[in-house]
């Protein structure tokens, strides 16, 4: 299954890049660039921002579409298309929580949480957009060294909540956390997200979904090339509640008495109209 | 009771345009689908003469809603369709407020407990189970009761029968307890501690369960108490009125699962809906009503256990840690 998936996307990147060619039309026979230039030329850097900065949650919040973009300083593509000379890789992390993982057994007939781990950090969002699938970028090493990847994602046991778990039960517990945000879109796979416009410029389009966690983003974009990250760049977003939603969030959780006496007018209120509304109606 | 991950990508599937997004339970949802809902919770009560916490509560779990969030919000509807029901039996001078009283002052004492132990779960990671068993244990015993007792009326009425009399004046080991006091309205001279201890138990039920219990109260009135009949509805509005009213504010400021943005969607839905469920209540005979009544009650047990007994398809759950609890 995996491995036709696999076998799918790189038949699709071949695709493009074929269909890339053509348009350009001259020489077809030359397939991937693998020259290294002459050390003379300058490095190649990666600049990149975000189309928002700053991000209101208000009771009208559906969900945002960021788009991450750049451009690569110094290109020494040899073509006009940087497709398959540069890569570029986009992580979009949010702020890392602790998180508690339980997990259900079987205990007299009722499937019940039996065992936990609380993980110390766990981004709360974490989205990675390529232009090709990472494993081909680069080898595990290297996106390990820059935390790009679902499984490189780190996360560690708090005080002794790990303790007494093998290591295959604790990658277990880990790959509960990928595959439970996963489903609920806080984790995103974009292998093909990261789109190139000529020889140097790129962009990324990034779903934030309705129940991404308020609080600090930070987008980080790699320029690979031969597998190697040649430059990295970082830049923020920061999503904060405005409006209804803060005031009622803010309220909630710094005067709690407060908003509770007030939940209660609110519904007795409520009663007493819709009782006074109806009678007459009735009557 | 597992979180309905599904339910969620359902709604955000729908049109984006009559989203709300909801402060306290952190997510994004249809307002035509929850208005919806609390209408026909809101049918249903108005149909079957009952609180409808113990639907509400449940359905909003399947929706996704995080489960004390549900609880919390909960607890703020039924306030809100008490109210006036109460009021109206209060005008017709159908409450005990001695005996209202007891029931609050124990209720107080029984929501407290309810909404710490509610603390202390979600901390180890057992809250959902909890509710889940007090579900099941709850509504299958009280459905059966219902079910048995609709069958033999129904029963009865076909073969020209008629009800055992049940025997009056007779007394139990209620009227054996200390603290007694008169209840002039409900023409008693009993132990304060039995309605305290029904109150507390209600009021323990209220936070742990998000329902008013009525269905726990109304029968415990009748058949231990011996309240006469016609009080027993206003005096145990009355108790809900304050007892989910003292809920509601613990749940804000313990547990912060008070949601007003879904409770006045609630609250508006169920108004609604119950006009109509009271109307369409009124031309169908009381059995009849009691037989659909126990029968969904079993049905929402059913489901619950069901979740709780077939092997889930995802065996870990995630969630934020809560207070210092490991």
């Amino acid at each position: 299954m995996r491995r036709e998936l696999l076998a799918c996307l790189l038949a699709a990147a071949l695709a493009m890049t074929a269909s890339a060619q053509e348009h350009e039309g001259p020489p077809p026979d030359v397939p991937a660039p693998t020259v290294v230039p002459p050390p003379s030329q300058p490095k190649e850097t990666v600049e990149a921002d975000i189309s928002t900065r700053e991000l209101a949650v208000t009771t009208g919040f559906t969900g945002h579409e960021i788009v991450v973009f750049g451009a690569i300083d110094n290109s020494q593509a040899p073509k006009e298309d940087a497709t398959g000379y540069y890569d570029v890789v986009i992580v979009v992390e949010g702020t890392p929580f602790p998180v508690v993982v339980r997990r259900k057994s079987e205990v007299a007939g009722l499937w019940i949480n039996t065992s936990s781990i609380t993980f110390k950090s766990v981004p709360s969002y974490y989205a990675i957009a390529s232009s090709r699938p990472i494993e081909e970028i680069a080898g595990p090493l290297v996106l390990e060294r820059h935390a790009i990847g679902l499984h490189h994602i780190k996360m560690t046991p708090a005080g002794n909540t790990g303790a007494g778990y093998k290591d295959y039960e604790l990658a277990a517990f880990k790959a509960g956390v990928i595959r439970l945000k996963k489903q609920e879109n806080l984790y995103v796979l974009e292998p093909h997200g990261v789109t190139f416009a000529g020889r140097s410029l790129f962009r990324s389009t990034i779903a934030l979904p309705a129940n991404v966690p308020v609080g600090p983003l930070v987008a980080r974009t790699y320029l690979f090339r031969n597998g190697e990250v040649v430059s990295a760049h970082i830049g923020r977003v920061t999503l904060h509640r405005a409006g209804i939603e803060r005031l009622v969030h803010n309220f909630a959780f710094v005067y709690s008495t407060t908003y509770g006496i007030i939940a209660v007018l609110i519904a007795v209120l409520c009663g007493m109209i819709a009782s006074t509304f109806f009678r007459r109606k009735t009557a | 009771m597992r979180p309905g991950v599904e339910g969620r990508a359902r709604v955000s599937a729908q049109a984006k345009l009559m989203n709300i997004y909801l402060p306290i339970a952190e997510m994004s949802v249809n307002v035509v689908l929850f208005l919806g809902m609390g209408s026909a919770v809101g049918f249903l009560s108005g149909l079957f003469g009952i609180g409808g916490g113990f639907l509400l509560t449940p359905l909003l779990i399947f929706m996704g809603v995080p489960t004390a969030v549900a609880v919390g919000t909960g607890s703020m509807q039924i306030l809100a369709s008490s109210v006036s029901g109460a009021i109206a039996q209060y005008r017709r001078n159908n409450v005990d407020v001695k005996m209202g009283a007891v029931l609050v002052a124990g209720g107080v004492i029984g929501s407290v407990v309810g909404v710490s132990l509610m603390k202390i779960l979600r901390q180890i990671g057992q809250f959902e189970l909890f509710v889940s068993l007090s579900y099941v244990t709850f509504l299958g015993a009280v459905g059966a009761l219902m079910l048995i007792e609709s069958i033999g009326t129904i029963q009865r009425q076909r073969t020209g029968q008629a009800a055992p009399v049940r025997k009056t004046g007779q007394h139990s080991w209620v009227h054996g307890l200390p603290l007694k006091m008169r209840f002039h309205r409900s023409k008693l001279y009993i132990s304060a501690l039995p309605p305290a201890m029904i109150g507390a138990f209600v009021g323990f039920m209220a936070a742990i369960m998000g329902v008013g219990g009525g269905f726990v109260m109304v029968p415990a009135m009748i058949y231990l108490l011996r309240v006469p009949t016609s009080i027993v509805i206003g005096t145990s509005l009355f108790q809900i009125v304050f007892v989910m009213a003292a809920t509601t504010l613990l749940q804000a400021m313990e547990n912060k699962a008070v949601d007003v943005v879904l409770g006045l969607l609630l609250i508006v839905g169920g108004v609604i809906g119950a006009q109509f469920g009271a109307a369409a209540g009124a031309r169908l005979k009381g059995e009849q009503l009691r037989f659909m009544l126990a029968a969904l009650v079993l049905l929402v047990c059913l489901r619950i256990g069901w979740d709780l007994m077939v092997k889930p398809t995802e065996l870990f759950s995630i969630g934020p840690v809560i207070g210092g609890g490991a």
